[in-house]
């Protein structure tokens, strides 16, 4: 191992010099830093008056995040391939779904990262800083919200967007106000509406087709209809949910992934428990508050109907869709949530509290949670901004009693 | 009276390298130096020329913004040069010692009797001997004005940063001296004078814990549960248009000899600690005031390349060894191995060596060990990203993420609204050290800080 090191230390040390100031490739000096300090970390002491650092850099914590993502990768590669199989009634064992699976979406990874990292590359060679961990998370994060069904080329466009005009146009990473990956999604959803929405994917196989259950709701309408049992009476029941054998986004349809992801999000102390927590408790009181409406009410004198949509039992609302998906590696992005510890709860509550809204008020964008993440980003800074004021009052009114009960 | 408080936030850094108990003693090769250059901020003007005759207690320049403030000699002896430093700033003044007991008196008291003496007259010694330099004042914490009346003053005992000297050996045998400028300090302030002392001391008994005619308060916790910083907070916040005056026992002892005696004192206790240090000379050590660096560290230097860190590991200042000597302010030296080693995949490597705050990192799970630590920045500069971890580190009543952006936005205003003039920069040293992204936050406030003290508020 020492002499391993060994060498790649030389290695890097002999074309240093071609990279640096004045050599012939000083242009693409981000792009040598970035695999230089891949390899091994940098030389650097420090500076300043404290003179001793913590162990962790932003490498190993972007490095958990997508450790996270793994198993939600995994399981999003075999459901591509168990949809495939389930759709076109070709008889299969696992093995053969797993590799038909992640020969439908590896590419659209691979693409996410090469489009993507040029465009990394690109304005860390104009702006002449580092290359940001972050996009190894970004590039990753993208493709497992996109339906295994999407286009490369709507692959290649999305994450562009979702990078240029998501982050680098704020400064960079650190700078933006939008969770890259979720700009990128929000930009297809609403660019290729047809492609991206719920209601009807072709399962990576021509012709096939294929509803997700949010896609559903939106074209049951309004009459007294008992959701559950048409949800149930097209194969969407709680436990088909739970497990994820059912179509959607790559990584999001199971659960039992995106809790481990949380898992190690949360024991690492990478991602906001406070946020994930007041997401599940936002969507949890909402979707109650939800159910106790009425199904009918009266008016002028005539009986109408409401929708049917809010009588979906809450429980069913944390296994639809991506709530859990994006309240757990969305929503935590610390960049573009909010930064206060009780800001954050009051952010993700919201998340909560919008992803019900919309899903049930208007269920023609069935994805709910993203437009909620992106709503809430928005807010975020406000959310500080009165945190931060709330306790500089309090720190007052503090100072002030300490200073009468001195007299 | 006596208050006790258990500080539950913070963080001890698990480094070795901490120094024994024992006192060694280095004596005087006979070249003394006097830094002028100790007092930041503060312009000094020669009084004397190269080949002066001066005693001890000789003014040997005086302070240029303040009538009255001199830096003495603390030895008699020749004037052998007069040395500028950066834009011709004084900075030291060399004194070939000639071993004579020549001295030019203070006004002496008695450790009673100073209680009766008038605060002018005390103000005043303390004033022409250059030893009001080690009392501070806050906000800003820059030398004590004394036309300025503080509204009670802090003594801090305690040493909760890796690695400040232990304030009762400080004070070993100092008794006198340690109860005279407490009773000085008295003199100063209508309100109380707080001497604050690390809970674990509590029961031993000593001239600090049995100090009389001040207030005696305990703290419990982690680092910085011993920065005054967090005395002030708990005890009687800064509030806007308040001074407090701070010192540390350090101090204390060297004022309440130059009280007792009416000499300037010449002889100071410093300690000596990190793995940088052979491990035999971990320790304190009685020096003669002003003596070169070189000579106190002389074979004590452990083998490989470290820095000597004037202060302590997490605020202090790295110093060139032959470029400086003892300071008046000084309590003590760290040295702490210099780390270059690049390491293999730091990102995904377990690094069980290395000691880590966040729970992401193997390291994290060893509780009880100590840790190797070295200079290395262990990671590269980058754009903040974490959010809500620092404020775990801070004991003051201050939100650090939002406080961290108006600083670096330049919003006085608003810094001032969150807080931070009842904070100092070491306050932030945790966050600094556990920052994924490696930034100096200790940077950012003293800048913030020094454009309040410029803007005025």
């Amino acid at each position: 191992m020492k002499d391993f090191k060994k060498i790649i230390e030389e290695k890097h040390d002999s074309i240093r010099s071609l990279f640096e100031e004045g050599g012939k490739f000083e242009k693409w000096y981000p792009l040598f830093e970035a695999q230089d300090t891949f390899a091994l970390t940098p030389p650097d002491t420090t500076k300043g008056m404290t003179h001793v650092r913590d162990g962790v850099d932003l490498k190993r914590v972007m490095f958990t995040v997508v450790v996270a993502l793994i198993p939600c990768l995994l399981w999003g590669m075999f459901n591509a391939g168990y949809q495939y199989y389930d759709a076109s009634g070709i008889e299969a064992n696992l093995f053969t779904m797993m590799i038909r699976g992640s020969w439908i979406v590896m590419p659209i990874i691979l693409t996410s990262y090469i489009f993507g990292g040029i465009w990394e590359v690109a304005f860390a060679v104009i702006r002449k800083h580092e290359i940001n961990e972050g996009f190894l998370v970004t590039g990753l994060l993208f493709p497992l919200t996109l339906p295994p069904s999407i286009a490369l080329w709507q692959v290649a466009v999305g994450i562009s967007f979702g990078v240029v005009v998501g982050k680098e146009v704020f400064g960079g990473t650190g700078f933006n106000i939008l969770n890259p990956a979720l700009t990128a999604r929000a930009y297809l959803f609403f660019a290729h509406a047809k492609d991206m929405t719920g209601e009807v994917w072709t399962l990576a196989k021509d012709g096939a087709t294929g509803a997700t259950p949010l896609g559903l709701g939106a074209s049951f309408g309004g009459e007294g209809l008992d959701v559950k049992a048409a949800l149930a009476d097209r194969g969407f029941t709680f436990g088909r949910m739970f497990s994820g054998l059912e179509p959607g986004s790559i990584g999001e349809t199971a659960v039992i992934p995106i809790l481990i992801g949380a898992a190690i999000l949360i024991v690492t102390g990478v991602g906001s428990w406070r946020i994930m927590a007041g997401a599940c408790a936002g969507l949890g009181a909402t979707a109650i508050l939800m159910n106790l409406m009425p199904i009918e009410g009266q008016e002028a004198g005539e009986i109408v109907q409401f929708t049917t949509w809010t009588q979906i039992p809450f429980l069913y609302h944390f296994v639809m869709g991506s709530f859990l998906f994006g309240t757990v590696f969305m929503a935590t992005d610390p960049v573009s949530a909010a930064s206060t510890n009780i800001g954050k709860w009051i952010y993700g509550a919201l998340i909560g509290v919008v992803t019900v809204l919309v899903r049930v008020t208007n269920p023609g964008f069935p994805e709910g949670v993203m437009l909620a993440i992106l709503f809430m980003n928005v807010m975020a800074p406000m959310i500080d901004y009165y945190v931060v004021q709330a306790h500089i009052k309090n720190r007052n009114a503090k100072l002030r009693k300490f200073s009468y009960a001195k007299g | 009276m006596s208050a006790d408080f258990t500080i539950s936030k913070g963080l001890n850094l698990p480094m070795l390298g901490a120094p024994g108990t024992e006192i060694r003693k280095v004596s005087s090769k006979g070249t003394i130096s006097v830094f002028p250059s100790e007092f930041q901020k503060v312009k000094f003007k020669s009084l004397v020329e190269e080949g002066a005759k001066v005693a001890r207690g000789t003014k040997l320049a005086r302070r240029k913004d303040l009538e009255g403030f001199f830096v003495c000699s603390p030895v008699s002896g020749t004037v052998k040069a007069v040395n500028l430093g950066e834009r011709r700033s004084l900075k030291e003044i060399v004194i070939e010692s000639d071993g004579s007991d020549a001295a030019e008196n203070f006004h002496s008291f008695t450790v009673d009797g100073i209680l009766r003496a008038k605060a002018e007259n005390v103000m005043s010694v303390l004033l022409e001997s250059g030893l009001l330099g080690l009392i501070r004042q806050r906000p800003f914490n820059r030398i004590a004005n004394p036309a300025d009346k503080p509204k009670s003053i802090f003594v801090n005992g305690m040493a909760t940063a890796p690695f400040r000297p232990d304030a009762h050996i400080l004070a070993q045998g100092k008794a006198d001296a340690v109860q005279i400028a407490l009773n000085a300090l008295t003199l100063f302030t209508d309100g109380p004078v707080h001497l604050n002392l690390d809970a674990a001391a509590k029961d031993s008994k000593d001239c600090l814990t049995e100090a009389a005619h001040v207030q005696v308060n305990y703290f419990n916790g982690p680092h910085p549960s011993g920065n005054t910083s967090t005395h002030i907070h708990n005890l009687d916040p800064i509030l806007p248009g308040d001074t407090v005056w701070t010192l540390r026992v350090s101090d204390l002892v060297r004022i309440g000899e130059l009280l007792l005696t009416g000499l300037i004192p010449n002889e100071q206790r410093i300690v000596l600690s990190g793995e940088g240090f052979k491990e035999s000379h971990r320790g304190y050590v009685d020096v003669p005031t002003g003596i070169a660096l070189a000579d106190v560290l002389e074979g004590a230097l452990a083998e490989g390349e470290s820095r000597i860190i004037r202060g302590d590991t997490l605020a202090g200042e790295a110093v060139n060894v032959a470029d400086t000597g003892i300071f008046y302010y000084d309590q003590g030296f760290v040295a702490l191995p210099e780390d270059r080693e690049r390491y293999l995949m730091g990102w995904y490597a377990p690094a069980l060596d290395q000691y880590s705050a966040h729970k992401v990192a193997p390291s994290h799970w060893l509780k009880n060990k100590l840790f190797h630590f070295g200079t290395n920045l262990r990671g590269g500069h980058r754009a903040m990203v974490m959010t809500g971890i620092y404020d775990a580190y801070v004991t003051l009543d201050i939100m650090v993420d939002p406080l961290i952006r108006a600083c670096i936005a330049n919003e006085t205003e608003d810094a001032i609204a969150m807080g931070i003039l009842e904070s100092d920069p070491e306050d932030f040293a945790l966050c600094t050290f556990v920052c994924p992204s490696k930034t100096d936050f200790g940077k950012i406030i003293s800048e913030t800080l020094d454009l309040i003290e410029q803007e005025g508020f």
